[in-house]
């Protein structure tokens, strides 16, 4: 696409989606570090993770004014147009991607305080797999790049698998030893957070793909079946 | 929200009006239209964009034969109204004028009363034989333009005292009360303020449930808030048609991608 005629219609095309790739840097260094707060049993590094979510909500401020300020004023059409509902939609997924982080990192805080479990290792890996399909999608954003962006689509189903795995793994455990259910919840409670995240991973690459292709990616997404519902 | 309603509605079930197919108009050696094929649809508005100088407006003005009044305007190809050739030796251009009619970008009253600006088409097309059937008429497409009520304490007062937008109501009303089939508007709105602006948009809605509607327009808002059929022109060609909604949200030729979004260098 070249140039608008006028010229600061780009200005704030621009300035749009550079808020939405500074939220999306963000959101990913809070997941990364609250992974490592969780691996790390830093306490100190999960306050940071806490601070920084302040940043990340202002930023979705920022750009829903920006937004609707373009909306308003310009009458985006076509490309442009799904351009800015995209990132209204967008910006409020990382907020949400943000906050569920924040959340993991208030829970490494108090996983700190308690004795080691072995867990934590599953729920690491589980954290390492969800942060690197949020980084994919958003190089899938930068570079419009729709098969990065519907392989995603289709790769969260493994997240699925990993949280159902370690829902077992830690009811288990909750079983063998009451005195663990405090902990084990805590640990759910991160792992469900995780899911979440990675559900909302899918929604970004969908707006990824519809900004390309103007149209819907569709809702036939493969999904993990909600761990105790088999059968209902 | 009346527009968005009508847009949703299907458009699948429309019949064809006028159907042109291998259009090309040549103003002496200047060809201005180059192979159009374009259906226009039964109780649809479409709508005509595209750059300065694309050929829109001169295509419009082939649907009820406006350009024969042009001498050096030459016109192939063929426009079907309801199945029939409108440009047969048979047809008389004035009679397909009453069924196909015209609004104008600046409002051109005449310069009689305003009943009379009404009055004149059924008078000449011999459409009403007693002044009761008359008075009938005027009310109706005044109503139906939604001008009666700032025009029915003043009939007999000239047409040319009304403002802009009550001029432009009263074109249309005189428009209509020949009862066309296609009402023909080449940029109905450009000369009105926005809420002269919104009442003849509204009006195009409701004169759609009757008549096919083909509008003119510079300003990609209207065409997207009245049509339901969007033809794109650029250099005399018809670079894309389609349901406006895929038009204005997700268009298929780069031209009108270019044009929509206001990239046209």
């Amino acid at each position: 696409m070249g140039p608008h005629i006028v010229s600061a219609f780009d200005d704030d095309l621009i300035a749009v989606q550079a808020r939405i790739s500074e939220m999306g840097g963000l959101a990913e260094d809070m997941l990364s570090s609250a992974l490592e707060a969780v691996k790390n049993r830093d306490p100190q590094l999960a306050n940071e993770v806490i601070m920084r979510d302040k940043r990340l909500d202002a930023l979705e401020m920022q750009v829903e004014e920006l937004a609707t300020r373009v909306i308003a004023l310009r009458q985006p059409m076509a490309g442009d147009l799904r351009l800015m509902i995209s990132a209204l939609k967008m910006a409020s997924t990382l907020e949400r991607i943000g906050d569920l982080a924040k959340n993991i990192a208030r829970r490494a805080v108090y996983l700190a305080s308690v004795r080691p479990v072995k867990v934590s290792t599953s729920i690491v890996r589980m954290g390492t797999q969800t942060l690197g399909q949020l980084t994919e999608v958003l190089d899938a954003y930068t570079s419009r790049d729709t098969d990065l962006a519907v392989s995603i689509w289709q790769r969260d189903i493994e997240v699925d698998e990993m949280y159902n795995a370690i829902f077992r793994e830690v009811v288990t455990y909750m079983m063998e030893d009451p005195r663990t259910i405090g902990l084990g919840s805590q640990l759910l409670f991160i792992a469900k957070n995780l899911e979440r995240i990675g559900d909302h991973t899918t929604h970004l690459a969908e707006m990824v793909y519809y900004i390309v292709e103007g149209e819907p990616l569709g809702d036939d997404r493969p999904k993990g079946e909600p761990i105790g519902l088999e059968g209902l | 929200m009346t527009n968005m309603r009508m847009t949703e509605k299907n458009l699948k079930d429309r019949e064809n009006k006028i159907s042109a197919k291998g259009v090309d108009v040549f103003y002496g050696d200047t060809h201005a239209i180059k192979d159009v094929d374009v259906n226009i649809l039964n109780n649809t508005v479409t709508a005509f964009i595209g750059p300065s100088g694309c050929g829109k407006s001169t295509f419009l003005r082939c649907l009820n034969r406006m350009n024969d009044t042009i001498d050096i305007a030459r016109v192939t190809g063929q426009i079907l109204l309801d199945g029939d050739d409108i440009y047969d030796k048979s047809v008389d251009p004035v009679t397909l004028r009453a069924r196909v009619g015209m609004v104008f970008q600046k409002p051109n009253p005449f310069p009689k009363s305003i009943y009379d600006n009404i009055a004149y088409g059924p008078r000449i097309h011999g459409l009403v034989n007693n002044k009761a059937e008359l008075d009938e008429v005027v009310e109706k497409s005044l109503r139906r333009a939604a001008i009666w009520d700032e025009a029915k304490d003043r009939l007999d007062q000239p047409g040319t005292g009304l403002s802009g937008g009550q001029q432009q109501r009263l074109c249309i009303a005189r428009a209509i009360a020949t009862a066309p089939e296609v009402l023909l508007m080449d940029e109905p709105c450009s000369a009105l303020d926005p809420i002269a602006t919104a009442q003849i948009e509204e009006l195009i809605d409701e004169l759609r449930q009757d008549f096919a509607v083909v509008i003119v327009t510079h300003s990609m808002q209207q065409a997207a808030r009245v049509s339901q059929k969007t033809a794109f022109f650029h250099l005399g060609v018809v670079a894309e048609y389609g349901d406006t909604n895929q038009i204005f949200t997700n268009p298929v030729d780069k031209r009108t991608q270019d044009y929509i979004t206001g990239r046209f260098g």
